[in-house]
This record gives C-alpha cells, sequence and structure tokens, in this order.
C-alpha cells in the first residue's frame, strides 16, 4: 500500500507542473498586448499602459516571463489582483470556504439520496421506482444547473417566500441565516449529480447481486436485507466511492455556474469576474486553485480506491 | 463497408425504446426550429419599444422580452444557434478525435505525446478550461465552438485508440494485412469502422454536452456576444426579470432539457444496443 501511495503522490507533481503550465499557455494565447484587453475602453494614458505592462512582465521575452512566473506561483503567490488591488493568494483564501461548504453539501446530499435511490432501483428492477428513478436521473442529468437554479428561486423564494433568493452570510450571522442561503444552490447543484450515482449505484449493485457469491448468500438462506446490505453493498461500494470522488470534483466544476446564480463571492464567482474583467493574475490563481482542489480529490479517492481493491496495489 | 459496421444490424434486430424516444424528440425539434420560419414571419432581432415585457398572448406565444423582441421568435431561432454551434464543435470532436486516436492506437510516440496532452486538457474541473480559454481569446462563436471541441476531444480519442488497439490484431486484420492490403486501407476498411458504435455513444452524449456548455457559458457572458437569440443569452437576459416577466425564463430552459434529454436518450439507447453485456443484464 505504502509503494503504490508513495508512486501515486510523485506523479501527482508533475500533473502540478503541466496544469500550471497550461494556465500559463492559455492565458497569453491573447492576440495582442493583453494590456488592451485589460484596460478595455477606458483611456488610459501611456505612462500607466508601461507600468501595467511592467508591473506584468509583459515586456520581457515569454520563456523569461514564465521561468519567472513558475517558481513563485508554486508557492502560491500570483501576485496582484488587477481588479481588487490585492494579492490574489489573499482573495482566494477568503472565498475558498464558500465554494467548499456549497461543494461539500451538495456532495452529502447527491450521496444520501443518490445511493439509497440507485440500490433501490437495482432490488426492484423493472419495478415502478427503478422506472421513477430513471426519468428522475433522465431529466436531472438533462436540466441546465443554473437553469434549474433561477427555477427554484422563482418557485421558493419570489412566489412561497420561505427562502432568500440570493446572497451570502457568513456563519457568524448565525445558522440559519448562513443555511438558508446555501439550500436553493445546493439542491441546484446536486440534482444533476444524483442522477448520476443512482445510475453508477444501480448499475453497480445489478452487476453484484449477479455474481455467484451473493446467489450463494441466499442459498445458504439468509435474509434479503443481510444478503444487500452485507454481502452485495459492501463488494458494491469500492465502485462507488469512485463515484463519490467524482461527485465532489464534478461539484467544484458545476459551483461555478451556480455561485453566479445565487450570488454566491466564492471560487467560481471570482474566476468568472476575473475572466470577464480579464483579471489574468486572479483568474490564474483562482483557476489553479480550484483545479488543485479537484486533483487532491481524485487523489485521495484513488487511494481510497486501492485501500479497498488490493487488486490494483498488484496490478499494473 | 455497410454491413461491417456492427451498430446498423442491430439496429434492425432489436427495437430500443430509448433510442427511438430520443431519436423522435430531436426531430421534432429539429422539424420545429426549420418549419416555424417558413410559416410564420419571425424576426428575433426585431425591436418593437411599445411592447416591452408582454405577457404571452396570442401575437406573441411566448411574449416579448425588455426590448420588445418576440421570445417565440428567438426561441426557434435560438435553436439554430445553439444547435449549430453544439453540432460544430461535435463534427470538429469526432474528426479530429478519430484522426489522433487512431494515430495513438498505432503509434508509441504519438500516443505518449496526445495521452499526455488529453490528459492534462482533462484535469480542470467543469467547464473551468474553457472560461479560461474564452478569457483569454474573446467571446465569439467559433472561440466557443474550439472551447467546447478542447474539452471533449480528449474522450473521443480515447475511445478511438481503445478500439484501434483492440483491433489492429486481431485475425481478420492481420488476415487482410497478410493479402497485402495497404495501412491506411487497412485501417479505414477493417479497423476503423469497429470503433463507430462506441464513437457515436460517445458523440450524442458530447453533442447534448456541448449544448449544455454552450448555454452555460452564454449566461456567464462567455459564450455567444449579444443580441446572438443563443439560449443561454435568452436565459441570461431573463434574469434580471425574474420577478415581472418570469415567462422569459421558462422557454428557453426548456428549450435546452429537452434538447440535452433527447440526446443523451439516443446516446443510453446506443450504448445499451451495443453493450451485450448490458443487454444480458437487462433480460435477466
Amino acid at each position: 500500500m505504502l509503494t503504490y501511495a508513495i508512486r501515486r503522490v510523485l506523479a501527482f507533481v508533475p500533473t502540478i507542473f503541466i496544469t500550471l503550465t497550461l494556465i500559463f499557455v492559455v492565458t497569453r494565447l491573447v492576440p495582442g498586448s493583453p494590456v488592451w484587453a485589460l484596460i478595455g475602453n477606458q483611456s488610459v494614458d501611456a505612462a500607466r499602459m508601461e507600468e501595467i505592462t511592467r508591473q506584468l512582465g509583459l515586456d520581457r521575452p515569454i520563456l523569461e516571463q514564465y521561468l519567472e512566473w513558475l517558481p513563485r506561483v508554486v508557492t502560491g503567490d500570483f501576485g496582484q489582483s488587477i481588479f481588487f488591488g490585492r494579492p490574489v493568494a489573499e482573495i482566494i483564501l477568503e472565498r475558498m470556504p464558500i465554494t467548499f461548504a456549497l461543494t461539500l453539501l451538495a456532495m452529502i446530499v447527491t450521496i444520501a439520496v443518490g445511493i439509497p435511490l440507485g440500490i433501490l432501483a437495482a432490488i426492484r428492477r423493472g419495478g415502478f421506482l427503478d422506472y421513477i428513478g430513471n426519468i428522475f436521473s433522465s431529466l436531472g442529468m438533462a436540466l441546465p444547473s443554473f437553469w434549474l437554479g433561477f427555477m427554484l428561486i422563482l418557485i421558493f423564494a419570489v412566489e412561497l417566500q420561505w427562502l432568500p433568493a440570493s446572497g451570502y452570510r457568513p456563519l457568524e450571522f448565525g445558522f440559519w441565516p448562513w443555511l438558508s442561503r446555501m439550500i436553493l444552490p445546493v439542491i441546484a447543484l446536486s440534482l444533476a449529480q444524483i442522477g448520476l450515482i443512482a445510475r453508477m449505484t444501480r448499475s453497480t449493485m445489478i452487476e453484484v447481486l449477479g455474481m455467484d457469491y451473493v446467489t450463494m448468500a441466499r442459498a445458504k438462506g439468509l435474509r434479503e436485507h443481510v444478503v444487500i446490505l452485507k454481502h452485495a453493498l459492501k463488494n458494491a461500494m469500492i465502485q462507488i466511492i469512485t463515484v463519490i470522488g467524482l461527485t465532489f470534483a464534478l461539484g467544484l466544476g458545476g459551483s461555478v455556474i451556480i455561485e453566479n446564480v445565487f450570488a454566491l463571492p466564492g471560487l467560481g464567482q471570482l474566476i468568472t469576474t476575473a475572466a470577464i474583467r480579464r483579471d489574468y493574475p486572479t483568474l490564474e490563481g483562482g483557476i489553479f486553485y480550484l483545479t488543485l482542489v479537484a486533483l487532491v480529490t481524485n487523489l485521495i479517492v484513488d487511494l481510497a480506491y486501492a485501500y479497498f481493491n488490493p487488486r490494483v496495489r498488484y496490478g499494473k | 463497408m455497410i454491413i461491417s459496421m456492427p451498430f446498423l444490424s442491430i439496429w434492425f434486430r432489436r427495437t430500443n425504446a430509448m433510442l427511438i424516444t430520443g431519436s423522435f424528440m430531436l426531430l421534432l425539434l429539429l422539424a420545429g426550429s426549420i418549419i416555424a420560419p417558413l410559416l410564420f414571419a419571425l424576426d428575433p432581432l426585431a425591436i418593437d419599444a411599445t411592447r416591452k415585457l408582454e405577457a404571452p398572448s396570442a401575437t406573441y406565444l411566448l411574449g416579448t422580452d425588455e426590448f420588445g423582441r418576440d421570445t417565440f421568435a428567438r426561441i426557434v431561432y435560438g435553436a439554430h444557434v445553439s444547435l449549430r454551434v453544439a453540432f460544430a464543435a461535435t463534427a470538429l470532436t469526432a474528426v479530429v478525435g478519430i484522426i489522433l486516436g487512431t494515430v495513438s492506437g498505432q503509434s508509441r510516440l504519438a500516443d505518449a505525446i496526445i495521452g499526455r496532452i488529453s490528459d492534462s486538457l482533462l484535469v480542470f474541473p467543469g467547464f473551468v478550461l474553457a472560461i479560461m480559454i474564452l478569457a483569454a481569446i474573446g467571446p465569439a462563436e467559433i472561440n466557443v465552438v474550439l472551447a467546447v471541441f478542447l474539452l471533449y476531444v480528449p474522450r473521443v480519442i480515447r475511445t478511438v485508440r481503445a478500439s484501434v488497439i483492440e483491433f489492429i490484431t486481431a485475425d481478420f486484420v492481420q488476415a487482410a494485412r497478410s493479402v497485402g492490403i495497404g495501412n491506411f486501407r487497412l485501417l479505414a476498411v477493417h479497423v476503423l469502422p469497429n470503433a463507430t458504435g462506441p464513437v457515436m455513444v460517445q458523440l450524442s452524449f458530447g453533442f447534448a454536452w456541448a449544448i449544455l456548455v454552450e448555454a452555460g457559458l452564454s449566461f456567464l457572458g462567455l459564450g455567444l456576444p449579444p443580441p446572438s437569440p443563443s439560449w443561454g443569452n435568452m436565459i441570461s437576459d431573463a434574469r434580471e426579470f425574474i420577478r415581472t416577466a418570469p415567462w422569459l425564463m421558462f422557454a428557453p430552459g426548456a428549450m435546452i432539457s429537452l434538447a440535452v434529454l433527447s440526446l443523451n436518450l439516443i446516446g443510453d439507447g446506443l450504448r445499451d444496443m451495443l453493450d451485450p453485456r448490458l443487454q444480458n443484464k437487462i433480460n435477466l
């Protein structure tokens, strides 16, 4: 296990470098000087223009820029935000908890609803519940999450007035003010994932339920719930764990758009505003941190998978 | 060559509810968006300042937006825009994915390079990569196509590569080679048709996904520039009026869902048909 873990963690290092390099290359694809894109339509004198160019280091050759940029960002220093005028790392640290809370809550809801739904659908295959579950998950995956978000606002905030439409309150203002503003975003974010995880659980369970050892357990005369929970689900869990990690990564990606719907000042909202304002240091930093969290999640999932399934460790 | 496409023969053997429902829905959508402009005088860009934010009525089936533009016309032309972007991205993905997948299935060096690049494209969660690309090259239809293509092409490359590796060593391919058939013909006639099924499944999900990504990007203001009546743009425009004119929000979202659902059903249907293991499971 240890050898596998070490190998896996070592493989993580080049991935980080490739990610950073890709971020560097893409954000510098801009035709012409990015400074022009940056200042947009504002009238700026030549001195200010030169100052920004120098500040961003754009007056130097690209390779030199890269060699200066890479060691700096590896330590987490993405420089000053052009729009906010503060260190990028500081802004990201402020916003990270919001994105993290949103994604984590969505993951909990997804697991709590998706896995039981998938198990029930697998047990009652072809039955009414399977049918309803299938329709639910097909619809969940087809609805654009941001549109679903607006529909939820329309129903629960505008019509019923049960929950606030959007915005964010830090936990210091109390638990309910915080949670009440998280409920709708979490539902909007988790619906598509519930469909996905329910489907995965269903097909994995069906596969496991067809195994000889399950037939054997039944033949021994064990009760059905013992067969399903102890024999089938335990083995199916190995596959399902992978999906849980996937859900978290998906949630991180989805949070980008959901935070914009509900005006949650998280990392996703930061990335989109930085993209629209062409605040490159912030954009680079935001994307890197979001990707890093997704990568670390994947790493943890891989390690957990290897822990539960020894075949992965020894096989190639 | 047609006979060697495995999915066609199964097509006729098995009726498939999901595939039929999905295809029917998609055809309906396509036909509607083509026929509607022929029957009615529709202009998605015509501004009428006297009829701002009108509720749905007999003249304006889906109401009007903040510029007095006909929402129904914008929905119909939105289908043209959104489906065109998604189709272009999917077609580009198919062509490049098949070529690069074949190349990496054959050469170790190319495989190492292409594999590394496509893996690193998959590292970014969601469509964060697309956001980054569009921030750099600016919002425009062609740029959205390019971003969606870059996001999805690694998956197609993988699928094609797996099929090429699987079949290049197969006996019937070796037999063809021994008869003296050239490499290109060998790949095009004997190897690649075996990848048709899996690639078709990938592409129908990819098409659905492209519609969602385009809508999402347009919603964020990074997709198609206004006044283009893309469905994502329409949702983005409608958010300001969610309390006063909620009907503006309904139609574009419903259309996106319908298009995505129909393509997902086609993808699921094709996969069930092509994966014999899954079929057995269903017949159990």
